[in-house]
């Protein structure tokens, strides 16, 4: 212990008496199972060791200001449900893979956000909260913090795990057979009803929201009034060429059960401004630029974002690097969205995720070593790793990979 | 598994002989990295220049340097660093998964990927090699002892070497990860290298002595 810390000096100052105590409990807690010798073994699944940080608080709804610059670590069943259509970074879920835990920080713009959600009057017009921030700063992975406290909750997630994709790299187009001059993304809408469907098929069977009115999608198909939505979902993912209609008829729907008080509704869609860029990268017949507002895909979701409604919050972050070149000089929200976006989200939360403070650089680098992840401890190393990546998360994971 | 321990840590400790052209003469002390102590008597020893990619930071390796200096292709040197900072991510991703296989019997693998490369290298370092010699008319593989400093090239080329014989849609870091790998524990391709080339060298010890005569 005493060689610990002297190796990692001023960083594991924190509390020692901290985890003495947790060192004592487990004692303790031997002697009392050797004692009886019928003390149950330790499960698998225990909750994780509890020190300076890591907090074994794993239910969002409990996080308060004690917990910032602590992890949490979600449990796999929930992970799997929540995020396994997308919602953490590629490299963030390569680190989950290594480290062999689902591990977020607790951060004040996540908390901030709760406390807004946990305090909001739902039976008022849904409130728009806006993330924005630098590049790499954790707008994402404090949405992802949002929907799980939303996840289990019972709000009913309305998730776009990175919008951008629709408009940059789309995997088919076609052109729409309801709407004139306008696009449909039948396998992006498809894959997004499947990532709807593994987020909420519990909930969804749970509550048995039925539809209003039959919808129509050809001669023989249709989906009859008082079908569940289930089913609704499923016909989209079954018949992909009608995948569009079926998320605009899903999502009308579930803005009037939510108003009806059925079901609460949280939307979260990441990189939300890339529905108000110039162009996308969608040719039409014409072998023209389509801009985002003439596809299929975009008006539902700009429906939602809408306060024509009631029982549900609106999570959205904004991001530079959901723009192209040369849309990409400030992140502020009312440049990201342009003139059109802002009259459209007008009037919303801005919520503004920074970098790491003091103590949470502090936190993630105790956590890098703890998961064997930095190697070469010499003296002064957070010194220059601070100053290196100005405690900028992304551009600190970047350095730290090659240490 | 059980790594073979590198012969020295040290490493890279070139000749101390001044180059016959060098622009220092012979006095002159090479830049130092460490803190100096002892600031008085070091002020009167002439020290030579620092390279500008010198430096005291955590990134800084001597042998990691070199081998950024051999991976760069035309001058490109920040894609060459970019390239090997993915090879140890990788290392350090797989020996954190064989740690993870381990139970965290932390003895058994060595995480820290700068540490394997530098054992791979000492693993395949060459002692001797087969150089063509013209006598009676006749060219002889004749074996000549190598150099230090051209012991440590001729390793960090071949280890590149394997890692770009490679197919086009592996990526390079992995593949030279996965060499690496291989060599720190005196397996794989560039080990054998060396070790064949041995051989050969044994086996025309007999041209030995057409060195000197």
């Amino acid at each position: 212990m005493k060689m610990f810390r002297k190796q990692f000096g001023n960083l594991s100052r924190v509390s020692t008496h901290l985890s003495r105590n947790v060192l004592a409990a487990r004692v303790a807690y031997r002697d009392v199972e050797m004692s009886t010798n019928a003390a149950p073994a330790e499960d698998v699944t225990s909750p994780p060791a509890v020190n300076e940080f890591r907090t074994g608080v794993t239910n969002p709804g409990d996080h308060s200001d004690v917990q910032v610059g602590k992890f949490y670590t979600i449990p796999l069943e929930e992970k799997k449900q929540i995020f396994s259509g997308g919602g953490l970074t590629k490299k963030y879920e390569q680190q989950i893979k290594t480290f062999t835990e689902a591990c977020i920080m607790v951060r004040s713009p996540a908390l901030e956000l709760l406390h807004y959600i946990k305090n909001a009057d739902l039976s008022k017009p849904v409130v728009r909260y806006v993330l924005y921030g630098d590049n790499g700063v954790g707008k994402t992975l404090s949405m992802a913090h949002v929907l799980h406290y939303g996840a289990l909750n019972d709000f009913l997630l309305v998730h776009v795990p990175w919008a951008p994709n629709w408009m940059k790299r789309p995997k088919e187009s076609a052109n729409s057979a309801t709407q004139e001059g306008f696009i449909d993304l039948p396998f992006d809408a498809a894959a997004w009803l499947i990532h709807f469907k593994t987020q909420n098929s519990k909930l969804l069977e749970r509550l048995q929201l039925k539809t209003s009115k039959e919808y129509v999608w050809s001669k023989r198909e249709s989906t009859p009034a008082g079908a569940s939505l289930i089913e609704l979902v499923e016909h989209g993912i079954a018949r992909i060429k009608y995948a569009s209609e079926t998320t605009a008829a899903l999502i009308s729907e579930l803005k009037q059960l939510a108003t009806a008080g059925q079901c609460k509704i949280m939307v979260a869609i990441d990189g939300y401004n890339a529905f108000f860029h110039p162009v996308t990268r969608i040719f039409s017949d014409n072998k023209q630029r389509v801009t985002p507002d003439r596809i299929t895909l975009t008006q539902p979701f700009l429906d939602i974002t809408n306060y024509d409604w009631t029982n549900g919050v609106c999570i959205l972050s904004v991001d530079k690097i959901a723009m192209t070149e040369g849309y990409m000089d400030s992140y502020l929200p009312r440049y990201l969205l342009g003139k059109e976006g802002f009259e459209h989200l007008d009037p919303f939360v801005p919520v503004h995720v920074g970098n790491y403070t003091e103590k949470e650089f502090v936190s993630y680098i105790n956590y890098y070593l703890d998961r064997n992840w930095i190697t070469k401890t010499q003296p002064g190393f957070e010194e220059q790793l601070k100053f290196m990546s100005n405690m900028n998360p992304y551009t600190l994971m970047q350095l730290v990979r090659s240490l | 598994m059980a790594y073979v321990p590198a012969t020295t840590l040290n490493i890279l400790r070139f000749s101390k002989l001044s180059r016959l052209m060098s622009m220092y003469p012979s006095h002159f002390a090479e830049p130092n990295l460490n803190k100096i102590t002892d600031r008085k008597s070091a002020s009167h020893i002439p020290v030579k220049a620092a390279t500008n990619d010198l430096s005291d930071s955590i990134f800084y390796g001597e042998l990691k340097n070199k081998l950024i200096k051999y991976i760069t292709k035309k001058g490109n040197r920040n894609l060459a660093k970019e390239l090997l900072n993915e090879t140890f991510e990788t290392i350090k991703r797989t020996q954190i998964e064989r740690l993870n296989l381990n139970k965290g019997d932390k003895t058994s693998v060595i995480i820290n990927s700068e540490q394997l490369l530098i054992n791979a290298i000492e693993n395949s370092r060459p002692l001797l090699q087969l150089s063509a010699i013209k006598r009676g008319g006749v060219k002889y593989q004749v074996p000549v002892p190598v150099t230090e400093k051209k012991s440590y090239f001729l390793a960090m080329k071949w280890l590149l070497d394997a890692a770009r014989e490679k197919d086009r849609k592996v990526h390079l870091p992995e593949k030279l990860a996965w060499e690496i790998l291989d060599a720190a524990c005196g397996q794989g391709r560039v080990v054998k290298k060396k070790d064949d080339l041995h051989r050969q060298c044994e086996s025309n010890r007999a041209y030995a002595h057409y060195r000197w005569s």
